[in-house]
């Protein structure tokens, strides 16, 4: 039987951003990789996202950017912090620039993405930092 | 620490509650006492199973439904569940999504299962989980499954009124949930009805009752055929009604029913429950033996069949297995002083 | 390596006239300006008229927009503007929603008012150029509203304005998703498409592919869905609206999504040209050579950008904009280096601009048109795509046209599953992208591009102003138009509600109030974030 966890990963976008696809592909590689994936899909506030951490459990949480709106995802980590949820790494994927990057990395994001990331890069980061 | 995790979650703390649902579906060790210690202060929710085919509409009309008992000052927990990838282990789990406006809602608390096809798993963790929404003291719990397999069948027939959603324009598909979940119904539910067929699909449904209520005893209540459109909230505060209808039709019922379907229900949650921890422990026993061992490499080389394998393995992990059953004696006056 | 086009076909190393013997030249392709237009409308090509160069603009507040557009003027771009609109002017909701507040202005222009685009129009002329607005179904109407109050505004004839602000409902099955119900969407698409039809107004409504390629379909799904679309459109304003399939000619336009794949790019195009010209004359029985006639623009494909060694995209645009030229299309917007990054930088724009003007007036392209035609490859590629697109538009009628296709999820399955097998070729190294899984040099040593940053006080400078400038407007005018609108939107899906909106709008009536009302009207919800309650007693 299965003994050792399942890592439980939460999917979303963020804010107004629209852009569903990618978030959805990235849903579907990570149950290939054998994860459990709660996907919020779009028009979810930072507010909706941190209840739904909560409430789920989950071991990660990414989220993917297409829209330019990283005020959100900086909204997103000062309210995680809030609500302990300081072990839940946040990581990000999707159009953002280096300098957006950076200061978000600052903030608290564990990692971000680049477009074009594998997916084989990114089931690796979420493998180590939830087992770790 | 445990009567302090069980006073958490006594109090709707929703981080506690949702850790211990994660440990419990992960099989932690531990969590089993939790569950002992506020199995006493379950039995006040009521529980609503939600079942039907893939994208019948079950996760808008439980959305539809919290927004329902919500205006009527109800607090509500919900459990999506959704199948587990033969192939991988993993899942998406999207029901939330159609339910996502009410995450901000202090009184709703909702959460997605996984299947992960264990042996009896799901139906363990899934009653486990009742169980801890039920202590936090959620009036209503709503179980959405996919109307498949045996597991999902058992959860149903586990709810106190169970719903089954079906959609116009499926007729094999009516078939199909006659053979298996047919039965535990107490009300149906005929969604999209803004869709072609509509009237149809009552038709055909109302035939198949005709032949199916010959089969089950009368037990004064005859499962409505609602029509629904979740999408656009058209038939939730009828259906909403009809629970309300069930559930005190239930109230009616003479002694000897209630009693005897109490014992039915508590009969198969313990042998679930025995049925579940057995097989988990006797597979560990056995696949952890240095025996095991040997006779996998018997069954690889070819120098034994894996049928005699089996029989032989069994009877020599498994005292009860294969040799004449070697009751203990003692279990049963030991027993005998407990009462 | 795949030697395959992008929807599979596996290509050869050779084609010869045995590939194209079936073609009959005067039936199959025709000669430039002859049914059935592979080969372009004009027998002189650009000759007459070189495409539109223009360049997206949209950031910040109504001003700040503005003062882009005017740039962009003096850079030489004076044929047409085009602007993209914010995320939430696609909800829509106005940028003093909770949600607005968050993201006005940030991916584009946050024109929820006549207000906003009076000050976006603010010095530049309404006509003597196009006038492009983009990114939401939803705001057509109110956007067709803004031109016609403006031009009266300025004393003018609105249907002298030239250019499209209106735009198709399927948008948001594309990953560019309006939050208006379809059934709603393609109401009010009818109404502003019927608006502009019946009072022949010089204006265009996009009927775009570009958003489902961008989102991850392949170039023969795009084609099959720029038919299956115009054919579901067009159909229903025949048969619903009870217009002339030829007066319908002037109004749809097509953006088409041009990668780097040089040749199937160019097929493309010539292959829609023809199936748009047959479905005209077979399906819509056009009795005009114009009805025939699909207006095509391109966008050079922001999804072959790449984040990694950003200065790599400007060889990516020359490769597109040869391709979209040699082509034949009206105009011409093109994705910026920066595109994987933010919003185009002024340098990332001048570098567009000044990419097409090398294409259009360094090549050569501009002297002969059609220059392709008669390749065996490409001629068997035009027959080919078209073959492969002819397939999937068949399996959207069987599921019941465009809008079934779409509920039943046909659509988005069929996207999702192209854009995922593209992520695969791409991480097992059968397609190669340059600075990605070939040539890729480490992150520290990448080029340094400028960026456009968004400034986040931006969003809540709009929010305010708009809270405050709401309280300033007429109320009792402001009430009765929006009152009318609501009645009006109760009257049935074909009952036309531009006028009422125009009046709506005149009064300053704003894009979350207007079509909250009319989503209230249909039994939905004011709001479609269920945050705010309707602040109308209606
Ligand atoms: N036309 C119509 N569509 C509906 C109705 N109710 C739900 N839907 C749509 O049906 C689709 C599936 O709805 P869900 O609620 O996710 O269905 P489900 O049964 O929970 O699906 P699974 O959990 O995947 O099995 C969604 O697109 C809904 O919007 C309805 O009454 N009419
Ligand atoms: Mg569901």
């Amino acid at each position: 039987m299965n003994n050792g966890r399942k890592i439980k990963v939460l999917v979303s976008v963020i804010g107004l951003d629209g852009h569903f696809t990618g978030a959805q592909i990235v849903s579907r590689f990570l149950m290939d990789a054998g994860m459990e994936v709660v996907y919020l899909g779009i028009y979810q506030t930072p507010e909706m996202i941190v209840r739904a951490a909560i409430d789920e459990s989950v071991d990660v949480i990414g989220i993917s950017s297409h829209a330019s709106n990283y005020g959100q995802i900086g909204l997103l980590i000062d309210l995680m912090k809030k609500n302990d949820l300081v072990d839940v790494p946040l990581i990000c994927g999707g159009t953002i620039p280096k300098g957006e990057a950076e200061a978000l990395i600052k903030r608290g994001v564990s990692k971000i993405f680049p477009p074009q990331s594998t997916s084989e890069s990114i089931i690796e980061y979420i493998v180590s930092c939830a087992r770790g | 620490m445990i009567s302090m995790t069980v006073q958490k979650i006594l109090n709707g703390d929703r981080r506690t509650a949702a850790r211990l649902i994660r440990d419990i579906d992960d099989g932690i060790p531990g969590t089993r006492e939790i569950l002992k210690a506020i199995h006493r202060h379950t039995g006040k929710a009521y529980v609503i199973g939600i079942t039907g085919s893939p994208g019948v509409g079950k996760s808008t009309l439980v959305d539809q439904m919290i927004h329902g008992l919500r205006r009527s000052g109800k607090t509500v927990g919900v459990l999506a569940i959704d199948p587990t990838s033969p192939f991988s282990g993993g899942a998406i789990l999207g029901d939330r999504i159609r339910m996502q406006r009410h995450s901000l809602d202090d009184g709703v608390f909702i959460r997605s299962l996984a299947t992960r096809g264990q042996f009896g798993g799901l139906t363990q963790s899934t009653r486990s989980a009742i169980d801890v929404l039920d202590a936090m003291g959620k009036d209503y719990i709503i179980v959405e499954t996919v109307g498949v397999g045996q597991d999902e069948v058992d959860i149903a027939r586990s709810a106190d009124t169970t719903v089954i959603v079906v959609v116009p324009g499926m007729g094999d598909h009516i078939q199909a949930i006659k053979a298996g979940i047919f039965e535990v119904g107490d009300i149906f539910v005929i969604n999209k009805s803004d869709r072609p067929d509509a009237e149809k699909t009552l038709h055909d449904l109302r035939a198949l009752f005709d032949i199916a209520r010959k089969k089950l005893t009368g037990e004064g209540w005859e499962p409505p055929i609602l029509m629904a459109e979740a999408a656009s909230n058209r038939g939730i505060a009828e259906l909403l009604d009809e629970i309300e209808k069930h559930r005190k039709s239930r109230k009616t019922l003479s002694h000897e029913t209630v009693i005897h379907r109490k014992q039915a229900v508590a009969r198969d949650e313990l042998i679930d429950m025995i049925k579940c921890r057995l097989f988990q422990e006797a597979l560990d026993h056995i696949t952890s033996s240095p025996e095991f061992k040997i006779y996998l490499d018997c069954v690889t080389e070819g120098t034994k069949d894996p049928y005699s394998a089996c029989d032989e393995l069994l009877s020599a992990k498994l005292c009860f297995i294969g040799d004449e059953v070697n009751r203990k004696p003692d279990l049963q006056e030991y027993l005998v002083a407990q009462k | 390596m795949k030697r395959e086009t992008d929807y599979g076909y596996e290509i050869k190393p050779v084609y010869t006239p045995e590939d194209i013997a079936d073609l009959d030249y005067t039936k199959d392709v025709g000669d430039p300006g002859a049914y059935p237009y592979v080969r372009g409308y004009h027998p002189n090509g650009y000759r007459n008229r070189v495409w539109t160069r223009r360049m997206t603009a949209g950031i910040g507040s109504s001003k700040r927009t503005n003062e882009v557009l005017k740039r962009y003027r003096e850079m030489g771009q004076t044929q047409g503007i085009l602007v993209i609109c914010d995320r939430p002017n696609a909800m829509p909701i106005d940028a003093d929603h909770p949600m607005g507040r968050r993201e006005a202005g940030v991916l584009g222009w946050h024109g929820a008012s006549l207000l906003e685009f009076e000050e976006l129009m603010d010095g530049i002329p309404l006509t003597g150029q196009s006038i492009t607005l983009l990114g939401s179904s939803a705001m057509s109407c109110m956007r067709l509203a803004y031109v016609v109050a403006l031009a009266e505004k300025r004393g003018m004839d609105f249907r002298e304005v030239h250019g499209s602000v209106t735009e198709y409902p399927f948008c948001s099955t594309c990953g560019q998703t309006d939050h208006m119900p379809l059934d709603l969407l393609i109401k009010l698409w009818m109404d502003s498409s019927e608006f502009i039809v019946r009072n022949k107004i010089h204006m265009r409504s996009g009927i775009l592919s570009q958003h489902f390629q961008e989102s991850g379909g392949n170039n023969a799904q795009a084609l099959a869905m720029e038919i299956a679309q115009l054919k579901e459109l067009l159909g229903l304003l025949v048969n619903e609206r009870g217009l002339d399939f030829d007066d319908l000619s002037l109004l749809p336009y097509e953006l088409v999504s041009v990668g780097s794949r040089f040749f199937e790019e160019i097929a493309k195009v010539r292959a829609l040209r023809r199936m748009y010209a047959k479905m005209a004359k077979e399906t819509f029985k056009a009795k005009t050579d114009k009805a025939c006639q699909l207006l095509i623009s391109v966008h050079t494909s922001g999804r072959t950008m790449t984040y990694q060694q950003p200065l790599n995209n400007i060889a990516r645009c020359a490769i597109q904009t040869l391709a979209g030229a040699i082509a034949g299309c009206t105009a011409i917007d093109n994705a910026c280096l920066d595109n994987a990054h933010a919003e185009p930088s002024a340098f990332a724009a001048r570098m567009s601009l000044n990419t097409q003007h090398i294409v259009s007036d360094e090549t050569g392209v501009t002297d002969v048109t059609d220059p392709l035609a008669g390749s065996y490859f490409v001629e068997y590629l035009t027959s080919r795509i078209e073959e492969e697109a002819y397939k999937i538009l068949k399996q959207i009628e069987d599921q019941g046209g465009m809008t079934a296709a779409v509920k039943k999820g046909y659509i988005h399955n069929m996207m999702e599953e192209s854009a995922r097998k593209r992520q695969k070729e791409i991480e097992s190294g059968e397609r190669l992208v340059v600075g990605v899984n070939e040539l890729a040099i480490p992150p520290e040593e990448d080029d340094e591009i400028p960026i456009e940053s968004v400034v986040a006080s931006d969003s809540e400078e709009i929010a305010e102003r708009m809270e405050n400038w709401k309280r300033k407007r007429n109320i009792p005018l402001l009430k009765e138009a929006i009152a009318r609108v609501y009645d009006d939107a109760k009257k049935g899906r074909n009952f036309n509600l531009m006028p009422s909106i125009i009046e709506a709008v005149k009064a300053y009536g704003t894009a979350g109030e207007i079509t909250g009302v009319i989503r209230m009207a249909n039994g939905y919800h004011y709001d479609p974030l269920e945050m705010i309650e309707c602040p109308f007693a209606l």
